[in-house]
């Protein structure tokens, strides 16, 4: 029993040590698979998600840089929020549509919020002002370290991709990583 | 390690008449902590994301602004590979010069180690024959609208695969990409 009880709580320490939790997704996400060996960097990451039916979602890893996003997308685009709709966007890992809309979805309770269905990233020019650059634009201005990651669905089709892609390279970002999850090669 | 080593050594002494107490035993009962100590095991188990995501990286060639003029890449030692739709790669190598009278031919392929992996070696080989040295080759890689990340990944893993030097996602705008596209029934924008 002694032995046992050990080994147990060994275990215990050992998962409760290296579990990372997975974070609340605003979609299911089937990466594809690849030889790649090179690990995502711990933090620094601005990612980007296509579902796919090729909506976009836009995450950030730090949660200050988050809150400076928002504040310039709010002067951007004339927001008008309270504290409590900061903090709740602070918290949120991955979120996609029209920025116009962030207020009222930040107005709604946790678990609503959970349920709604993003519309995804507005990525067109409409309007003359392309929501997707700006948010590039601003993240990489406050903060200069920040890497670009796509994680892309296995069957999403490559025009959305595409726009993604010139968008990025729009604001002069000609390097970024693919997330693929890890296989070896088939002979 | 649950019970104590109560020794009593001690009383043994001749002539000692200590009052001795009633003992206690020091074992617990540990079943309850074990079980609740693999519960959480299980919990942590399962709740942990054991396999790590990978990245790959991806350069795109940067637009040209200031149009910085790069001599043209000897046709020969390329090799065009078009994703389609339904998982087809349209291979071809473009002639060098192209004449009233000259044929490309295409190859649909697909993915798998006979299909795509056959296809760059047999050109690896083909430019090394030619150029003297397999790193020579160029791949451009076309994706069409109707591909999907899954080919542009495995078509960026194969050159990983065969070390293939030189290779670059583009845009399908040459004239013979338009007409496979035609061909194929596939939009090319």
């Amino acid at each position: 029993m002694t032995a046992m009880c050990d080994v147990a709580f060994l275990l215990l320490t050992f998962f409760i040590l290296t579990t990372k939790f997975r974070p609340q997704e605003a979609v299911t996400i089937d990466i594809p698979s690849s030889t790649a060996q090179i690990p995502i960097p711990e933090k620094d990451i601005m990612m980007f998600q296509i579902a796919p039916d090729g909506r976009l979602f836009f995450g950030l890893d730090d949660q200050n840089t988050r809150l400076k996003l928002l504040e310039r997308l709010s002067t951007t685009y004339e927001l008008t929020l309270t504290q409590d709709q900061k903090d709740a966007f602070r918290l949120i890992e991955t979120w996609g549509m029209d920025i116009r809309s962030l207020p009222d979805f930040l107005k709604m309770d946790p678990t609503a919020r959970g349920a709604f269905n993003q519309p995804g990233l507005n990525i067109d020019t409409t309007g003359g002002q392309h929501q997707v650059e700006d948010l590039i634009l601003f993240s990489r201005q406050e903060n200069n370290n920040l890497r670009i990651a796509i994680k892309g669905d296995k069957t999403t089709e490559y025009r959305h991709f595409d726009k993604l892609i010139q968008a990025l390279q729009n604001r002069k970002v000609n390097k970024f990583n693919l997330i693929t999850s890890a296989k070896t090669a088939q002979e | 390690m649950a019970e104590m080593q109560t020794s009593d050594s001690g009383s043994h002494k001749k002539g000692s008449k200590k009052v001795r107490t009633k003992k206690m035993s020091t074992r617990v009962d540990l079943t309850a902590m074990v079980d609740l100590g693999f519960l959480l095991i299980t919990f942590f188990m399962l709740a942990t994301t054991m396999n790590k995501p990978k990245t790959m990286e991806v350069n795109k060639p940067a637009k040209e602004e200031e149009k910085v003029k790069e001599p043209p890449i000897k046709m020969s030692k390329t090799a065009t590979l078009m994703l389609g739709a339904r998982n087809k790669i349209y291979a071809y190598v473009s002639p060098d010069e192209i004449e009233a009278g000259t044929e490309i031919t295409m190859d649909s392929i697909d993915y798998s180690p006979s299909g795509l992996r056959k296809f760059i070696q047999r050109r690896q080989k083909e430019v090394k024959e030619q150029w003297g040295n397999q790193d020579d080759l160029f791949v451009m890689i076309k994706p069409l609208p109707a591909s999907n990340v899954k080919n542009i990944v495995d078509v960026l893993d194969e050159m990983t695969i065969n070390d293939v030097k030189r290779y670059a996602i583009l845009e399908p705008n040459d004239p013979i990409d338009s007409l496979i596209a035609l061909q194929t029934g596939q939009s090319r924008k």
